[in-house]
């Protein structure tokens, strides 16, 4: 069963900015990574999930709900991230989240206490004062201390540093073990290939390509066989290089980076 | 219908403001009250022969001889509209444009809650601070004019006249409120939810000044607000009033409809 269903969703900023006829769908207890460099569209897409903006055309759903009729219903079970997280400046973190808590109507299964314990967050300081790293960590704690089925995170790691970066992809791995169906998007190939199982590419507002992580590497793996003077160096190749071995033979694949696979598809020509 | 925990979020932050403004009101009303005696009055009026655009665009004209009479030239005209008008531009302000502007709306949004909520109750804090403001300010003229003048000021006109001065407040409000419900940047919500109530006010101080420029006033809904009729239960004032808070309760369901549908970046 899909969880999120995104139908030919378009919106039309002018000049070529917005998104134009994005569909894709995640189904349940998937990982879905959204790749695409700065004003592809990420964002957003993710804000009408979220039911702040209304699709020009197409529609949005979550949990089989229009993201934008019944948004209010969609988020008692949805944590979100946003990319640019802003707080009430004049709270301190502890007073931020006993606010939320309190405001979502969270009762006494809050996960807040684990949540900060993992994230080795003390909130007690002013949000003003506090470093990008900790505010998103804050976030991340807030977005998920009701223990959401669903999680959106806009660029979830940026300015985390990279401890706290594998601390996170371990959090996401953890939560998908749960089952939870989980939306990120990211500039960081490297955690999305740690973390996700799908990866939508995204580019001038358009879906250049909706696969599996593993698809796209298969599709993108080489493979030479070179010729060596004799087995025994034939055999050292192998070591060093991690290739088959026959004879005097040895058959090398490099497998591309996603990095490098991205590329492919952004590399070249600007407008397409 | 409304979060509690939003409401009193709210009403916590704009304690600071309220407790400036009051302080400020209590100064006033201390003070102008304390004047009203023949002699005060005499040297007031003086005043008015000596420069009489001046005080006349602050609403102050020579004569009054009552004490409603006398706080409705020398309060009415000037303290009590701007002092509340600084609060619902400032609130209106804070409540939604702002919050939009930078991004913390997210937060309120990325919940369980119906935009409706979320906005009634960011209305409900706008409209707590300004019957709180002004059921002070009639408290205040009470205990004063007790104080100095017992048996002197009518309750019930005063009363009266508050509820006319409220009625303009939240029609003050209305403006600001809708204006940030409208915008979603500080920029613009200010330009009109600042913008027109101030101009409105500057449009009441060249009428009232005469001549001319009479006018003007009926190019500003300050003209609405008639204190001296309002007290004297004159039929037509009343009227007015009622239409300020018709006109009130339009503005505030505009800008909770418009809050509801429009599309939100952040």
């Amino acid at each position: 069963m899909s969880m999120i269903r995104v139908e030919h969703l378009s919106r039309d900023y002018g000049g070529g900015k917005g998104v134009f006829d994005v569909s894709f769908s995640i189904r349940q207890g998937e990982t879905f990574g959204f790749l695409g460099p700065n004003g592809a569209g990420k964002t957003t897409t993710i804000r009408h999930l979220m039911g702040f903006l209304r699709p020009q055309s197409g529609k949005c759903f979550i949990n089989d709900m229009d993201c934008w009729e019944k948004r209010d219903r969609i988020q008692s079970d949805l944590g979100y991230v946003p990319g640019e997280i802003s707080f009430f400046d004049d709270m301190t973190g502890t007073e931020y989240l006993s606010f939320m808590e309190k405001y979502r109507r969270i009762g006494s299964d809050s996960r807040k206490k684990e949540l900060l314990d993992f994230f080795e967050l003390d909130p007690a300081g002013r949000i003003k004062k506090m470093s990008k790293g900790m505010k998103q960590k804050l976030g991340l704690v807030s977005a998920m201390m009701h223990d959401p089925q669903i999680l959106i995170f806009d660029e979830p790691t940026s300015g985390l540093d990279p401890l706290m970066q594998s601390k996170f992809v371990e959090l996401v791995n953890h939560e998908r073990e749960q089952g939870k169906t989980i939306l990120m998007s990211s500039h960081m190939f490297e955690e999305v290939e740690r973390t996700c199982d799908h990866v939508g590419i995204i580019r001038s507002g358009r879906m250049i390509a909706v696969e599996t992580v593993e698809a796209l590497r298969e599709r993108h793996v080489r493979a030479y066989t070179v010729t060596l003077s004799d087995p025994a160096t034939a055999r050292a190749f192998a070591k060093d290089f991690g290739g088959k071995q026959d004879d005097c033979r040895v058959t090398v694949s490099t497998r591309q980076s996603l990095e490098e696979i991205f590329m492919s598809y952004y590399g070249g020509e600007k407008d397409a | 219908m409304l979060n509690a925990t939003l409401y009193l979020r709210g009403m916590k932050r704009s304690v600071k403001l309220l407790i400036v403004l009051c302080a400020v009101t209590t100064m006033y009303v201390w003070i102008i009250i304390s004047m009203f005696e023949p002699q005060m009055a005499k040297m007031l009026d003086g005043y008015v022969d000596l420069m009489p655009e001046l005080m006349s665009s602050m609403g102050m004209v020579a004569g009054a001889t009552t004490l409603i009479g006398f706080i409705c030239s020398y309060l009415y005209g000037f303290v009590l509209l701007v002092i509340p008008m600084l609060f619902c531009i400032i609130e209106g302000n804070a409540l939604v444009a702002k919050q939009v502007d930078d991004n913390s709306m997210t937060s309120l949004l990325a919940a369980p809650l119906k935009r409706r909520t979320i906005i009634l109750t960011q209305l409900c804090v706008m409209i707590s601070g300004i019957l709180i403001i002004d059921i002070y300010t009639t408290v205040l003229e009470l205990i004063c004019a007790n104080h100095y003048f017992p048996g002197e000021l009518d309750a019930g006109e005063l009363l009266l006249l508050n509820v006319g001065l409220l009625a303009l407040h939240l029609f003050i409000g209305g403006v600001c409120f809708t204006a940030s419900c409208l915008f979603s940047e500080v920029k613009y919500s200010l330009a009109f939810g600042a913008g027109i109530p101030i101009l409105m006010f500057v449009l009441k101080m060249l009428a009232n000044m005469g001549g001319n420029a009479e006018n003007v006033k009926y190019a500003t809904f300050f003209s609405l607000f008639q204190p001296n009729e309002i007290a004297a239960g004159d039929h037509g004032a009343l009227v007015c009033v009622a239409v300020m808070f018709v006109g009130a309760i339009l503005l505030y369901g505009a800008g909770c409809t418009v809050f509801c549908k429009k599309d939100l970046h952040i």
